[in-house]
């Protein structure tokens, strides 16, 4: 966890940054452990938010999502980022199954002028928390994905930002008519993240 | 005979003794005059079997006989009656017995009557009940209905309403469908102007291309003449010009035997007269062929012109051909314009469809402003909510207000009542003292009059009261200013009340509307924030960009490496058991090394083999290439060269340079290049011309179509280099 001041109710854009980022680790480690993109056995139990956390212990998945939060504490310490977007897709078709969304306000005043905010620790772990458990109640009523699925991340950044090595620029990768479930948010006062899952309408609900 | 008593029959009827009339006496003393002579008996005698009574039997001695007769005579009548009695009697027992029979007959009717009666009270009993349960079915039927009715009431109203909206939307449609119908009729006015000027240009360029037909084809006829007339002047100037090159050949042989005469008069060294004159002949001879020669060169230089017009000639031939070809294909030109005009014509209702667009060009720009809009609304709502905050704020501070107004207000008027009731006080405190000092005077009056000797005294009484009553007074006039200050006071604080309340009123109405309007930017917000979670964007100030993800790549490059590796663990195994066979027994190792050895020959071998079919392979895929490459070029008119190369932040892209077969030079060439399924357009010098990069916007930015580009480059390079 960043610079964190000595008294725990000071936060500042770094820590702000890398609780959002750190968040969105673990985030992206529940949702590929919970709608089982990757197998149940190639993950390992963890201890934080106060909850046991799923994370991955392929390389390659671990090293993807490292770079990940990397880059994204860069944007978010530039203020730079708008939402991030983890997109789920069928392997064969490629055909969009899901798109969580995690939108992101990030507060001017801290990032042009340098303040620090104030809040306390422990009240946005909570928040984190509940956000958690939503996701992992979420396969009660996410269709089963009964394809093999692979994942991407998306990332909508404003336009002056100078696009990194290892990304490309991409279409948004939208479902047509998707089924929305907005789930709960959290603020570090000056980042605050909405997180909302958009899934494909399955044709059995509809019939 | 005397009458003296009445008629036995009356008499028997009224039970009285006949001697009544007879002593004219009273019924009582009657029986003082009765003699007993005769008997019973004797009546007896006469066999009367009629009950006669003892009374009726007595009589005197004067009546006997009289009585006799008269007895017997009533006797014979009363036979008679008795028989009459009797036979009544008898036809009375009939008419019993018949009554009885009747009465019989009469109670069996009775009894019928009674039994139907009961029979029809239980059938009106049932039919009661039944008529109670259809009343109660009714009466339920008769709620329900009623229930239906207000229910249909209801509807009807709804209805009502529902037609009223109808007719109201009606009624706007009507509206807009005049609207429409008045723009459509602008719209196809407008339309069968274009037309009308199209069909004038139509005609115009008809007539045009016929008139530059007829052009051409007069050039043509005159250029035709004119080549002949040239054939002709060539054939004849080539017969001169052979004619002057044998002079010339002939003079120039009599230039050279001259030029010898002279170097040998020369060498003679004595030129005579004659030679003179002679070189001088032979040089205005000479001059006389110059000047032919130059005839002659003039005559090969126009030789060279008709060529030149001989290969015009045949280039107007060239255009005259395709300017049939073109007056053809005017025909399909047609065709394609009126079909050009239908989708012009579909496209402009479309935008006119669209709302604030009247051209083409508009429509990027609408788009622009609306995505513009979409910020701006999104921006709105920010401030709308910040506004919606201070609002709610500057909402509470009035409720705080109002509440403190109340309070103030309550305090107020609980004060003018405590001042009312003041004044209240005070006025009868006045009222009290008044009449307390009249009394006083009325008093002091009264001392003065009563007792002079007493006046020193009362004097300085009356002064203590006066003195008194003049305080009183003074506490009087205060009491008065100050009760004026109070209802002053009392005022000014209606006035604030008043103006409290109406401030109260005022902020009231201001809530409300708040209110609405923040319900109004709630419901907007909810609007945007669906468009945002659906993953909506502006490419004005956002970009999406994507992580490179070679996950899946590098599992099934994993896989490879596991399956890779699983066998040279198998191979080492084996080579482990090989090498302990080679120790156990060297034979067996020489025998195995030999094996090996023949392997690798046999190995190689087949490498070479190998080695010479990809050679072939090369060769053939070569010519086949090149085939291929060929017949594009052919095909599409450009020479297309491959180059893989690295960008500067290391991603490898391929370029394509594309040069025209009809190019007129080698800077005239397209770049492109091909990354991950998209082929850009490179600016170059030769894009940046202002017609070329005209075209690249239009093709290639605007229509998004690289082939159509560079067929219309082709057609317009090839016109250039053919008309040229």
């Amino acid at each position: 966890m960043a610079s964190r001041t000595a008294t725990k109710d000071i936060i500042t854009l770094r820590g702000s940054a890398a609780i959002v980022s750190e968040f969105f680790g673990y985030a992206a480690n529940s949702i590929l452990y919970n709608r089982g993109v990757y197998p149940e056995e190639s993950f390992a139990k963890v201890k934080k938010y106060g909850l046991p956390m799923l994370l991955t212990q392929d390389e390659g998945v671990k090293s993807f999502i490292s770079n990940l939060t990397a880059q994204l504490s860069e944007w978010l310490e530039s203020g730079k980022l708008q939402r991030i977007v983890l997109v789920i897709m069928s392997k064969a078709t490629g055909e969009v199954l899901e798109r969580w969304n995690f939108s992101i306000e990030t507060d001017k005043e801290v990032v042009e002028k340098g303040v620090s905010r104030e809040k306390n620790d422990k009240e946005i772990m909570r928040e984190i928390q509940a956000i958690m458990r939503q996701i992992a109640s979420s396969i009660t009523y996410l269709p089963c994905l009964d394809e093999p699925c692979v994942f991407d991340v998306l990332a909508y950044t404003d336009t002056d930002v100078a696009v990194p090595f290892t990304w490309i620029e991409s279409d948004p990768k939208l479902i047509a008519n998707p089924q929305m479930v907005k789930l709960h948010s959290f603020d570090t006062k000056i980042h605050k993240v909405d997180t909302l899952v958009s899934y494909k309408n399955d044709e059995w609900d509809e019939a | 005979m005397i009458l003296r008593t009445p008629p036995a029959r009356k008499r028997r009827a009224e039970s009285r003794p006949p001697e009544e009339d007879h002593t004219n006496s009273p019924s009582s003393n009657r029986q003082q005059l009765v003699i007993y002579e005769d008997h019973p008996v004797v009546e007896s005698s006469h066999g009367h079997s009629t009950p006669i009574s003892t009374d009726q039997m007595l009589c005197t001695y004067q009546c006997r006989q009289m009585v006799k007769s008269e007895f017997l005579d009533a006797l014979s009548s009363a036979e008679k009656q008795a028989r009459d009695y009797q036979s009544k009697l008898e036809a009375l027992s009939d008419d019993f017995s018949k009554a009885e029979a009747e009465r019989k007959k009469f109670r069996d009717q009775f009894f019928n009557a009674e039994q139907e009666l009961a029979a029809a009270k239980g059938r009106e009993q049932m039919l009661q009940q039944q008529l109670r349960k259809e009343v109660d079915f009714s009466q339920e039927q008769l709620k329900k209905q009623i229930q239906s009715y207000s229910e249909l009431e209801i509807k009807l109203r709804n209805e009502m309403d529902l037609r009223k909206k109808a007719e109201s939307s009606a009624a706007i449609a009507e509206e807009k469908t005049s609207v429409l119908e008045g723009k459509l009729n602008t719209l196809s006015e407008s339309i069968e102007r274009e037309k009308s000027r199209l069909e004038n240009e139509l005609a115009q360029m008809r007539s045009g291309s016929k008139l530059s037909i007829d052009r051409i084809s007069a050039d043509l006829e005159r250029m035709e003449c004119k080549a002949k007339n040239a054939e002709k002047e060539s054939a004849l100037l080539k017969e001169q010009l052979e004619e002057i090159k044998k002079r010339l050949n002939e003079c120039m042989q009599e230039k050279f035997e001259v030029e010898k005469r002279l170097s040998r008069f020369t060498s003679a060294e004595a030129p005579s007269k004659d030679a003179d004159l002679l070189v001088k002949h032979l040089q205005e001879e000479l001059r006389s062929y110059e000047c032919e020669v130059r005839e002659a060169r003039k005559i090969i230089s126009s030789h060279e012109k008709i060529e030149l017009l001989k290969e015009k000639l045949l280039e107007e031939k060239g255009r005259r051909e395709r300017a049939e070809s073109d007056v053809h294909k005017l025909s399909d030109i047609q065709l394609r314009l009126k079909e050009l005009e239908d989708e012009i014509s579909t496209w402009k209702s479309m935008i006119k469809d669209i709302p604030g667009v009247s051209r083409a060009d508009d429509l990027p720009l609408k788009f622009g402003a609306l995505q513009k809009e979409v910020y701006d609304s999104m921006m709105k709502a920010g401030e709308a909510q910040a506004r919606l905050k201070q609002v709610e704020v500057a909402l509470d501070t009035t409720l705080l207000d109002k509440e403190n107004a109340e309070a103030e207000a309550a305090l107020a008027k609980e004060r003018a009542e405590s001042s009312r009731s003041e004044i209240k006080r005070l006025e009868l405190m006045i009222a009290s003292l008044t009449e307390e000092r009249k009394h006083a005077v009325d008093e002091m009056k009264g001392c003065k009059s009563l007792d002079g000797g007493k006046e020193l005294v009362s004097g300085t009484i009356a002064q203590q009261l006066e003195s008194s009553l003049a305080k009183k007074d003074s506490f009087i006039r205060e009491l008065e200013s100050n009760l004026s200050e109070q209802r002053e006071t009392n005022r000014h604080q209606l006035d604030e009340i008043k103006l409290l309340s109406e401030r109260l009123n005022n902020e009231a109405k201001r809530i409300k509307m708040l209110e609405r309007e923040g319900d109004r930017l709630r419901s907007e917000i909810a609007i945007l924030e669906s468009k945002l979670g659906h993953g909506d964007f502006s490419s004005a100030n956002t970009k999406v960009l994507r992580m490179v993800n070679t996950l899946a790549v590098e599992n099934e490059a994993k896989q490879t490496i596991e399956a890779l590796q699983n066998e040279l663990q198998k191979t080492k195994e084996k080579l482990q058991a090989v090498e302990d066979l080679k120790k156990q027994s060297p034979d067996s190792g020489t025998l195995v090394d030999s094996y090996i050895a023949g392997k690798i020959k046999q190995l190689k071998e087949q490498i070479a083999t190998l080695e010479k079919r990809e050679e072939r392979y090369k060769t053939v895929f070569a010519d086949r290439i090149s085939v291929f490459r060929r017949a594009c070029c052919e095909l599409f008119g450009y020479k297309i060269v491959m180059d893989d190369h690295q960008r500067s932040d290391g991603i490898p892209v391929t370029r394509f340079t594309l040069h025209s077969i009809y190019a007129q030079s080698d800077t005239e060439k397209l770049e492109f290049e091909y990354e991950s399924g998209n082929m850009n357009f490179l600016a170059n010098e030769y894009a940046s011309h202002p017609e070329l990069s005209r075209q690249v916007e239009v093709f290639i930015r605007k229509m998004n179509s690289i082939p159509a580009f560079t067929a219309n480059l082709t057609v317009e390079s090839f016109n250039k280099r053919t008309l040229s």
